[in-house]
């Protein structure tokens, strides 16, 4: 008979929205009306008179589903906002790999001083483009209540900490970005002082570890 | 339409102050919930599913009551709901206008207004 009950229900919610918190709905109803059903047993009724009224004691689900389809809506805009952000990655992105392919032109063209400069600050501007995109990108905050309580704060608590790690790192670029820049013209010792990237890669990597790990 | 649909319009309209008083009194789950009703009121009303899922949406969204699954041992899981202390404020607030319109109605419907004339 459970399975009975919980066939009304999915013709119940049929045309809802599919979603954590419909499934959520239909089991919490379901739970409910199994125990009006084993109550309704054990006051003497048959197995379909119990039935029949715990279906009759639902009554009409309209209001209920246009509640569904309402918060649905909301994770749809979520959704929207973060198309715009692939279709904004979709120019920011080659706009400075091509920046990045460019920059040695100056340098093959023009004097040597002036052609240097004008690459590195070719570079820098790919660069500050990437990372602007990258930290600019929409954190997908789901605002459902999730099925259990501890998921929900495992979640926002990973969440926060990805946030937290997206931000240092971005930090962490832009500055390995300035003393390059400043090391190099001061030392002028551009040949070498690109190791400084390779520096920060190796940094961020093991901070991305330090909080994995703690995850 | 008659008398008793009549009737349970009128309850109806106060479901967020019946949820939130059964609240009051403890956590619970809606067969509960819907079990201390009927108990209340001798089997001669009890919501409807619908209309008390509905509320219970309603009054998470307004921050009202929050929810959380209980860990049964045996058996499915159920949700709780909990009343929070804006919840209590409301249902305060929620029985003062109940009183306020029991008094206008009770004002509206008694046969006094001629016997002030006649006076």
């Amino acid at each position: 008979m459970q399975d009975k009950l919980r066939a009304f229900i999915d013709t119940l919610f049929e045309d809802a929205p599919a979603g954590k918190k419909v499934v959520e709905l239909k089991e919490e109803m379901l739970q409910n009306l199994n125990d009006k059903y084993s109550d309704l047993l054990s006051e003497g009724k048959s197995e379909e008179a119990a039935y029949n009224l715990a279906v009759a004691s639902v009554g009409d689900v309209s209001e209920l589903l246009r509640y569904l389809r309402r918060e649905e809506g909301d994770s749809t805009r979520e959704q929207e906002e973060l198309m715009r952000y692939r279709r904004r990655s979709a120019v920011v992105v080659p706009i400075a790999v091509i920046l990045y392919i460019l920059s040695v032109i100056p340098v093959m063209l023009i004097d040597r001083q002036i052609g240097v400069v004008s690459m590195f600050v070719m570079i820098a501007a790919a660069t500050g483009l990437l990372i602007w995109n990258s930290m600019s990108k929409p954190v997908y905050v789901r605002q459902d209540d999730t099925v259990v309580e501890e998921f929900k704060e495992w979640k926002m608590q990973s969440g926060h900490r990805r946030q937290a790690f997206r931000s240092i790192s971005g930090a962490i670029w832009s500055a390995a970005l300035a003393v390059y820049f400043i090391l190099s013209f001061i030392t002028m010792a551009w040949h070498i002082t690109w190791v400084i990237f390779l520096i920060t890669a190796a940094v961020n990597s093991i901070i991305k570890a330090i909080f994995d790990l703690k995850e | 339409m008659d008398a008793l649909s009549i009737t349970s319009d009128l309850i109806r309209g106060n479901t967020d102050t019946i949820i939130l008083a059964q609240l009051r009194l403890g956590d619970s789950y809606g067969y509960k919930i819907n079990k201390a009703i009927q108990r209340k009121t001798r089997s001669q009303y009890e919501l409807k599913e619908a209309t008390l899922y509905t509320a219970f949406r309603r009054l998470e969204e307004n921050g009202y009551i929050s929810s959380y699954w209980g860990d049964e041992s045996t058996g499915a899981r159920r949700r709780y709901y909990t009343i929070t202390n804006e919840g209590r404020q409301a249902l305060e607030r929620l029985k003062a206008e109940w009183q306020t319109a029991k008094a206008l109605i009770d004002a509206l419907i008694t046969d006094e207004e001629e016997t002030d004339h006649a006076g």
